[in-house]
């Protein structure tokens, strides 16, 4: 049974906050802030004034995104097409000694037909996705088994060499975390920015399917690392130490 | 509530500044801190990182002054993720809660990833009392975890540690063979502790940040354990203190920018992670149910306080620490408590109460170093002489003020300085008086009752033979 939080304390603990403020009275308007102020049609204006100008310097965008991803760790390729996009993941993946290649069942894959390329490789290609295995509990002990997990993705950030990748129906958290490879696709139109246009996105489809979501997101920048230790730097803790970001197109 | 032993400071300074192989790592690794720090604001450019700080402190206070209306929609937005809101009180509230959620869902392990507040709680001899195995999953927390200690330094709890004494530590509790390389260390670690995800009921998170509007919580990581305490069990509890909140997404973006930059000289770290709520049903993993426990812990009476209340911008960065010649030199466990450093010597005796932090305010040269580089602004140095007022005067609760002779000789001192003639006179009777006392241009004791005490911990520094204006008359009287 679900411990429910409990609402007498909960009311007297917003008063005393309410006290500490010198307030006796809930404040009566939404409190002045560029973003809370923005309903839905206008933070939608915003995001398509922020695609149209990420549009409009799209290659200078994808420049800017290897070079900085290069500085963060990731080790970049960028390819003219899916064909040759599936060719380098499997490359990859028999660079690194895998036996098994883990994926998600992202429509990218649809397009970019990994599964022919790895097994050319005489790699085994493991979709990670309910219904694919036989039981969601596989998941976890499935992703810690394969040594090379690959994913789309759903931005990437110019400004921070990040991949952000949201998990979904056919996006399991764990093939982006577990292998000790990871390989993430990357498309043209999924570059931004900054943070900031990532944040604009986000706090629209938020708003657009009013919190129905996980809201579970993830900004890769580069391998798991850790100086814990004397302050010197180690690769590959509990995430991959090996991350490559290959952009097609 | 962990244990507090602040009082201690000076008999636990002394010990770290004797001790050689600590004054060792704590000079490489703080200045090497420092300087990652500085080539990081470096490459943004001084105006724009003065940009990102004013925003940040303006967003932070803003929030802070309306934090009632930012809580109750923390409430509302994360409830309508799925999610359970508590507020707690204190500790004890906190630590009842988190074991309440354990025992319901009979956990008998729980995955943790860094939390400061959980630090505050000390919910692991809470858990372990109850038969709930703890693991801290973060590498520096699991090092002091197993050696049964308390973090030496916000950013990197274990960095008094060297190889040597890391891997004698996991060859004592993991029977691990001894190594010197501390990349096999950190393997060790990595395979110990797949086997504690694979298996744990439970996840507790800290957050760096809590959006308001979305119920968004962001963890910020470089080794991937803040991802897998989030993914891997069924429950997941995220703790935090009561002031983490900024309203909206878009607020994030500057404190990615000045978080990582300010901890370690990072652009970002390797992971931020983002979570609000249990995972969806069409998700494909991720916690079934997630609790959200915002703590007080003395947090409110410093809202209450106006004097006091910009120390709740903290984003706990660590940056204060590593620029402080003070922490430099005594290192995090001379505080006595979970916060150390500049920021520790105010929150400390704000959160645990005067009485029992009333030393660490006076652990600083006020040199300004910590407010140069606080990414939100903090006015460390003022809020540390307002504090040492406190301390003094009996405020806070706090019996008791300056001795008297104290007080006299500050009124001698002034009357002494007031005008030219004043000065003149009591400088050539001090030069008399220190005779006997000053050696090589200092005092290092006074041998009188009462003032004693001013010369136990430093030097004083005795006046020169010849004032400047004496020594500047003599060189115009030359040819």
């Amino acid at each position: 049974m679900t411990l429910l939080p409990d609402e007498q304390a909960k009311k007297e603990f917003l008063e005393r906050v309410r006290t500490a403020l010198g307030r006796t009275e809930p404040l009566k308007h939404v409190p002045d802030h560029p973003s809370l102020k923005m309903e839905l049609p206008q933070q939608e204006q915003k995001v398509r004034t922020i695609q149209a100008k990420n549009e409009a310097r799209r290659e200078r965008l994808i420049t800017a995104l290897l070079s900085r991803a290069e500085q963060m760790g990731w080790r970049v390729n960028r390819v003219p097409g899916p064909e040759e996009a599936a060719r380098a993941v499997a490359e990859i993946a028999r660079d690194a000694g895998a036996k098994k290649a883990a994926r998600s069942a992202q429509d990218i894959f649809k397009r970019v037909d990994v599964d022919g390329a790895l097994r050319k490789m005489g790699i085994n290609p493991l979709v990670l996705a309910s219904g694919r295995t036989r039981h969601r509990s596989q998941l976890k002990g499935l992703s810690f088994e394969a040594e090379v997990g690959i994913t789309g993705v759903d931005y990437a950030i110019a400004e921070t060499g990040s991949c952000v990748v949201i998990p979904r129906k056919g996006l399991s958290r764990m093939v982006s975390l577990a292998p000790p490879v990871y390989i993430a696709l990357v498309e043209p139109a999924q570059v931004m920015e900054s943070l900031d246009d990532v944040f604009a996105i986000r706090r629209m489809q938020y708003m657009q399917n009013n919190g129905r979501d996980t809201n579970y997101m993830n900004f890769i920048s580069g391998p798991s690392r850790t100086a814990d230790i004397e302050m010197t730097i180690s690769i590959g803790v509990h995430g991959p130490g090996q991350v490559h970001l290959i952009m097609i197109g | 509530m962990s244990e507090v032993k602040s009082k201690e400071f000076q008999s636990a300074s002394k010990a770290a500044l004797n001790d050689k192989g600590l004054q060792r790592l704590l000079g490489r690794v703080v200045h090497g801190f420092a300087d990652l720090r500085d080539a990081a604001v470096e490459e943004v450019t001084e105006p724009v990182w003065e940009q990102l700080r004013e925003r940040a402190r303006s967003i932070k206070q803003q929030t802070l002054a309306n934090l009632d209306y930012y809580l109750e929609l923390v409430d509302k937005s994360v409830t309508r993720n799925g999610g359970h809101v508590h507020f707690a009180k204190d500790a004890d509230e906190a630590n009842k809660i988190v074991l309440e959620i354990a025992k319901r869902h009979d956990v008998k392990r729980v995955v943790k990833s860094k939390s400061m507040v959980s630090e505050e709680m000390g919910i692991n001899q809470v858990l372990e009392a109850n038969g709930i195995e703890p693991v801290e999953t973060d590498l520096g927390e699991y090092i002091i975890q197993l050696a049964k200690e308390t973090p030496f330094h916000i950013s990197a709890p274990a960095l008094h540690k060297s190889r040597e004494q890391v891997s004698d530590l996991f060859h004592d509790w993991l029977k691990s063979q001894p190594t010197n390389e501390i990349e096999e260390l950190c393997r060790i670690a990595r395979d110990e502790l797949r086997d504690k995800f694979a298996t744990a009921d439970m996840g507790i998170t800290g957050a760096n940040f809590i959006v308001a509007e979305t119920g968004t919580v962001m963890l910020v990581t470089n080794e991937g354990n803040g991802r897998m305490t989030t993914s891997a069990p069924r429950v997941l509890v995220t703790l935090a203190g009561m002031e983490k909140v900024v309203p909206a997404l878009e607020d994030l973006a500057t404190f990615i920018r000045l978080l990582p930059r300010s901890a370690t000289g990072q652009r970002i770290s390797a992971y931020t992670t983002f979570l609000g709520g249990p995972r969806s049903a069409t998700d494909e993993d991720g916690p079934e149910e997630y609790h959200l426990v915002l703590v007080d812990n003395g947090r409110m009476n410093v809202l209450k306080d106006p004097e006091m209340r910009e120390v709740l911008q903290c984003i706990r960065c660590g940056a204060c620490l590593n620029t402080c010649p003070v922490y430099q030199k005594v290192g995090g466990h001379a505080y006595g408590w979970v916060y150390s450093g500049p920021i520790g010597a105010i929150l400390t005796p704000l959160l645990v109460g005067m009485d029992e932090g009333k030393e660490l305010p006076f652990a600083s040269s006020l040199c300004g170093a910590c407010k140069d580089v606080c990414p939100v602004k903090i006015d460390i140095p003022r809020l540390l002489l307002r504090l040492r007022g406190r301390a003094t005067e009996g405020g806070n609760g706090v019996k008791g003020s300056a001795p008297w002779i104290q007080k006299l000789m500050v009124r001698r001192w002034f009357s002494s300085v007031k005008t030219r003639q004043a000065m003149n006179r009591s400088a050539k009777l001090g030069r008399l008086l220190q005779r006997p006392v000053a050696r090589g241009g200092r005092i290092k004791r006074i041998p009188l009752p009462m003032v004693s005490g001013w010369t136990q911990q430093r030097d004083f520094p005795a006046l020169a033979p010849k004032s400047f204006s004496e020594v500047w008359r003599d060189s115009l009287d030359k040819p």
